[in-house]
């Protein structure tokens, strides 16, 4: 018999008039409300405007670089990359310019041309070389690795004050960082969902033997996902350099597994396709909010580990195991049984 | 294997001035640790890419230099790697160095290189880190650090500004990390119950992370309005963070830590507006590195033994009284120095290179 099943990860939930939310935009709302409730209840001060303030900037930087990473899991790829491409932005940002206000801009564009050559090498190796992305992004983090050596010397040095006010600074007492991450995130979304290129991008992501036979350059999509995917990791570090005030150059080490837990919680299947730009920066705010929650309640570090790693445990399940497929399943074999069971007797 | 040897310039430049000066004067300045017979060493770090360690390794460099019994220096940096750093002592062995002063940042990983090169008749001094094994039978001595007398200077000062009683929060490295404990327990020998520990057994982590700090120092800021004292076991990490005190409109609290010019800087700029934002720092132990080298050179040489046999950081800066030194802020050089160093600021910008 044909058994029809769902798709786990964008399974569409009919809402009203043909508006529709995607499981993972539902769970992930839901889930950052209970969070802020139970953070009301148990730890006030998480959600206290001071701790909002200090903490948010550090959930844009994630949204920023979880977006990164969701257009490469889209095409079906793992970019390990992040912490190298993250920390070069950093010391570029900060060495480059050297406390001096005039080199900034200098030193920004000199950042954003590392990040192209960075993300074109890495898609010329997965996209066309057909290279294990794992494999090729990982010499591309020591690569990586090696120009941030190369520029600082494994120094940290202190920020210029223009982008520690740019990036760190607020407007209407909304850090600007946020604004940042809104602003690509509305970007990101336009691109993905309202141009052709962008469905097309969607499109070769979810089937590309299907793309190749419409006729659509596979390759380039792909690759393209990791020089725009070098770019965000290159903002996010551009903005960490300016809202820490003297980052080291190892920055963007402790950004690699939460970039990719705030892709899984968000929905997006690591098989490829689709992508939930508003999921993914939610769910970052989520894992933000989380480390707050376990840091304000004062529980040992270990069990603020254990609350991290269960939460992107809690995503896996959800969205990777099909539990309605599986329960029907169930229940269809044992009724099939049954009936076998009666014809024999 | 490759290896980042660097012949010590400054050990070579010593040598030359020494002999050009004529035995007299060489015999004069000569240090008692430095002894009659000639020998080599060399400096092997664990890991090299940080300004501390680069100032440490300056700061071992100048220390050899003062024995001109010391006819060549090398040095090497195991970049983070354990099996370079292993292989960096194998091979230095090999060589037939005389003396070899290790930062076994590895741990117990370089224990049987080190055994290795002292049962080959090497002089091997580790420093700082355990490595464990015992001395005599796996190396010739370990130089430690005394943290517990850094926990003791800054239970001290506590006690003297703080005489009923506050509320401390302290925040050191990666969870678990021996330095952390041993400075609690050095504070606890000063501090009684009336001392409360705002954050969760033993010391809230940072990793010494600077972004880390923001997040767990802003947690901390929203939980407790009563911060009196914040204790840190890296200065410099926190220059970041503390503005975050600015969000909720309170004053940095007192600070008692290790020293760096970025946080001597930030507090000359920001004290006038934070009324209760005291500072009091020891050395940040870059001259850890010059008791080592006595050690080796005395064994190496046949000179006399250095009277310490670990190191402690001294008191620094106090911001309340002035003694030993006033707040000091070089803000024409990197913020990444440090001013405790025995290796001068302008030295020490130029190895950083600002």
């Amino acid at each position: 018999m044909t058994e029809v099943s769902t798709i786990s990860g964008g399974k569409p939930m009919p809402l009203g008039s043909g508006f529709a939310l995607s499981k993972g935009f539902v769970t992930i709302v839901a889930s950052t409300i209970a969070l802020l409730i139970l953070c009301y209840i148990f730890a006030p001060s998480a959600v206290s405007a001071g701790s909002l303030m200090g903490s948010l900037p550090f959930a844009a930087v994630l949204a920023i670089v979880g977006l990164g990473q969701m257009l490469v899991v889209q095409q079906g790829g793992f970019d390990l990359s992040v912490p190298g491409g993250v920390s070069l932005a950093v010391v570029i940002a900060t060495h480059t310019a050297n406390g001096n206000d005039a080199l900034l801009i200098n030193a920004v564009a000199f950042a954003f041309g590392c990040a192209i050559v960075a993300g074109t090498l890495n898609g010329l190796m997965v996209a066309i070389f057909k290279l294990n992305a794992i494999v090729a992004t990982i010499g591309m983090n020591a690569l990586l690795f090696g120009a941030v050596f190369a520029v600082s010397g494994g120094v940290p040095r202190i920020t210029t004050d223009l982008l520690a006010e740019i990036a760190g600074g607020r407007s209407f007492g909304v850090p600007h960082s946020v604004f940042f991450a809104l602003g690509i995130l509305a970007l990101v979304s336009f691109v993905m969902k309202k141009t052709v290129a962008g469905r097309r991008f969607e499109a070769t992501g979810a089937n590309p033997q299907m793309a190749r036979a419409v006729g659509l350059r596979v390759e380039l999509y792909e690759g393209t996902a990791y020089v725009l995917a070098q770019l965000l990791y290159c903002t996010a570090g551009i903005l960490i350099a300016g809202i820490t005030r003297e980052p080291t150059a190892f920055q963007g080490n402790s950004l690699l597994l939460p970039s990719v837990a705030v892709v899984v919680l968000a929905g997006v299947s690591l098989l490829g396709g689709r992508g939930f730009p508003i999921s993914v920066v939610i769910a970052a705010f989520f894992l933000n909010q989380l480390s707050q929650f376990a840091l304000s309640i004062g529980v040992p570090y270990s069990a603020q580990t254990i609350v991290q790693a269960l939460a992107l445990v809690f995503g896996i399940g959800v969205y990777s195991i099909n539990w309605t497929g599986r329960f029907k399943k169930t229940n269809q074999r044992s009724t099939e049984e049954d009936e076998h069971g009666t014809q024999s007797a | 294997m490759e290896l980042n040897l660097l012949k010590g310039g400054v050990a070579a430049l010593a040598l030359g001035a020494a002999c050009s000066l004529g035995t007299a004067a060489s015999a004069q300045d000569t240090p008692s640790w430095c002894g009659p017979e000639e020998a080599t060493l060399a400096l092997l770090d664990g890991f090299g890419g940080n300004s501390w360690r680069i100032v440490t390794a300056e700061a071992g460099r100048q220390e050899a230099a003062r024995c001109p019994r010391i006819t060549e220096y090398f040095y090497a940096d195991g970049q983070g790697d354990t099996q370079r750093a292993i292989s960096d002592i194998n091979s230095m062995a090999a060589r037939g160095v005389d003396a070899l002063v290790v930062f076994g940042d590895a741990g117990p990983a370089v224990l049987p290189a080190l055994t290795n090169a002292y049962r080959s008749g090497a002089v091997v001094v580790p420093y700082r880190v355990l490595v464990g094994g015992e001395a005599g039978t796996n190396y010739t001595r370990f130089v430690g650090a005394s943290f517990v007398d850094d926990g003791i200077s800054w239970g001290n000062f506590i006690a003297e500004q703080f005489p009923d009683g506050a509320n401390i929060l302290f925040l050191s490295g990666p969870a678990g990390n021996s330095q952390g404990l041993e400075e609690l327990e050095g504070m606890r020998q000063v501090l009684d119950d009336s001392y409360v520990f705002l954050n969760p057994e033993p010391f809230a982590v940072t990793n010494w992370d600077p972004s880390l700090t923001q997040q767990v120092l802003s947690a901390a800021i929203a939980q407790h309005d009563d911060i009196d004292i914040i204790v840190s076991d890296f200065g410099p990490s926190l220059v970041g963070a503390l503005p975050v005190f600015e969000n909720f409109d309170r004053s940095i609290p007192t600070l008692v830590t290790s020293d760096g010019n970025s946080l001597g800087c930030f507090w000359t700029e920001n004290h006038e507006n934070n009324p209760d934002f005291d500072l009091f720092t020891i050395e940040t132990g870059t001259d850890n590195v010059r008791l080592a080298v006595q050690w080796a050179i005395a064994e190496a040489t046949g000179g006399e033994a250095p009277e310490a046999e670990v190191f402690i950081s001294s008191p620094f800066e106090n911001s309340v009284t002035g003694d030993p030194n006033a707040v000091q802020c070089r803000d024409d050089l990197p913020g990444a120095i440090y001013l405790s160093s025995g290796v001068s600021g302008d030295r020490q910008a130029e190895l950083v290179g600002n």
